[in-house]
């Protein structure tokens, strides 16, 4: 079927100007199989996995988290278009001032006691979901000099197949630190626009809080003779 | 169809975030042996991937495909970190064999989905919790064909323990892994 998939738009797994992947990076070639009938089906998670209140990081603590208040929106679908139904996606992100409250996480930038960065929600009959939170501020890492990761929010996805599964992250339009980032700058030309959410005035609350939206799409069923 | 949005990487900091309580007893509706899968995760100089997540999806004892959960969790499905070295253990039955629509038999297997830092998209294999003479007719056994390679996919039993299987992934490497595109 590989004449029927769509454009690469993965990253390669060798991507030398992100120096983690040098010693990480398989160096065979993977070996393409069809999935089996499990990898074809995938984990349900029972609606008492997420709660209501996972979908607002915002309320985790005693008062507001400090920040840009958002509300990111979007669609779940498969390549085909169809939406992908009653998934769980799974965010995690840093705080306003660019610090996760994460133990190997050294960046002198203050935590915030309001706010732990992590929420879940299952996706509705169209595929949608929502989530409320602040956005993100931008860190410095070490993977070179002045080295700088954009402002971004991370994805799990489960789909409705094992074989959908991803994790991925999301950027913000404009943001000039976007040239200079290598887990970016790795996704082929073609890929990089889809990390980037778009400003989405009306689904964010006014006065209150932006809206971004951004859509995700999955493997989906023509992307695999099983049928996925 | 539209293009699929690209992978990137977990990063380094997921743990709070990602890992869920006793994510690493796999839950089933029936009965079944219990064991443990249990082994290192390592990079292309040997050294322990400590920051990796590691999920593992499979079948029950008789080999049928899990549906549904219990309580707030899915059945089938197990998601641990690997420890200061490299280590991870999954608590779990040992699936039974199954079959596609088409006839074709599965071996004994549990599917494996690695994320880590340096990991710019997930790598997925298959390990099989049965010796080499007894997949061999297993899809993704025939579609490797070296044994050494279908070797760094085989689960070896402790002798001293039979309710341990242990299965070490280097990434990159002498012994590398077989890793699968679905």
């Amino acid at each position: 079927m590989a004449g029927t998939r769509p454009a690469d738009v993965h990253p390669p797994y060798l991507y030398p100007d992100y120096n983690s992947t040098r010693l990480r990076a398989p160096a065979q070639p993977l070996v393409r199989v069809a999935p089996s009938p499990l990898e074809a089906a995938g984990p349900a998670f029972p609606k008492a996995f997420v709660k209501e209140s996972e979908a607002d990081l915002t309320t985790w603590g005693t008062s507001a988290p400090l920040g840009e208040k958002m509300v990111l929106v979007g669609r779940v679908l498969d390549e085909g278009g169809r939406p992908v139904r009653r998934s769980l996606v799974e965010v995690w992100q840093a705080n306003a001032s660019g610090r996760y409250p994460h133990p190997v996480d050294n960046h002198d930038a203050p935590l915030d006691p309001n706010f732990l960065g992590k929420g879940q929600v299952l996706t509705d009959d169209e595929g949608r979901y929502r989530v409320v939170t602040v956005k993100p501020g931008a860190y410095p890492w070490q993977n070179h000099a002045f080295a700088w990761r954009p402002a971004h929010i991370h994805l799990s996805l489960f789909g409705n197949a094992y074989a959908q599964r991803l994790i991925t992250q999301m950027f913000f339009p404009g943001d000039p630190l976007l040239a200079i980032d290598p887990i970016f700058q790795s996704v082929p030309e073609a890929g990089r626009r889809l990390l980037i959410a778009d400003l989405d005035l009306e689904h964010g609350v006014e006065g209150v809080a932006l809206g971004y939206r951004f859509d995700i799409v999955l493997r989906g069923p023509g992307a695999t003779p099983m049928g996925v | 169809m539209t293009n699929p949005t690209p992978s990137q990487t977990v990063g380094p900091f997921f743990a709070r975030e990602l890992i869920w309580s006793d994510g690493g007893t796999v839950l089933f509706p029936g009965q079944g042996e219990r064991i443990t899968l249990k082994g290192r995760v390592v990079d292309g100089a040997g050294a322990p991937v400590v920051d990796a997540l590691f999920e593992t999806w499979q079948a029950d004892a008789s080999g049928k495909l899990p549906s549904g959960g219990e309580g707030d969790r899915p059945y089938g499905y197990g998601r641990v970190s690997t420890d200061a070295d490299g280590g991870y253990a999954i608590e779990t039955v040992v699936p039974g064999a199954f079959k596609s629509q088409g006839g074709e038999t599965y071996a004994p297997q549990i599917s494996v989905t690695i994320f880590a830092r340096g990991l710019l998209k997930a790598v997925q294999t298959r390990v099989f919790l049965a010796p080499l003479e007894a997949i061999k007719d297993d899809p993704l056994a025939r579609a490797i064909g070296d044994p050494e390679r279908i070797r760094t996919l085989i689960a070896t039993r402790d002798p001293a323990n039979p309710r341990l299987y242990r299965w070490d992934v280097r990434l990159r490497g002498a012994g590398e892994a077989v890793f699968i595109e679905i």
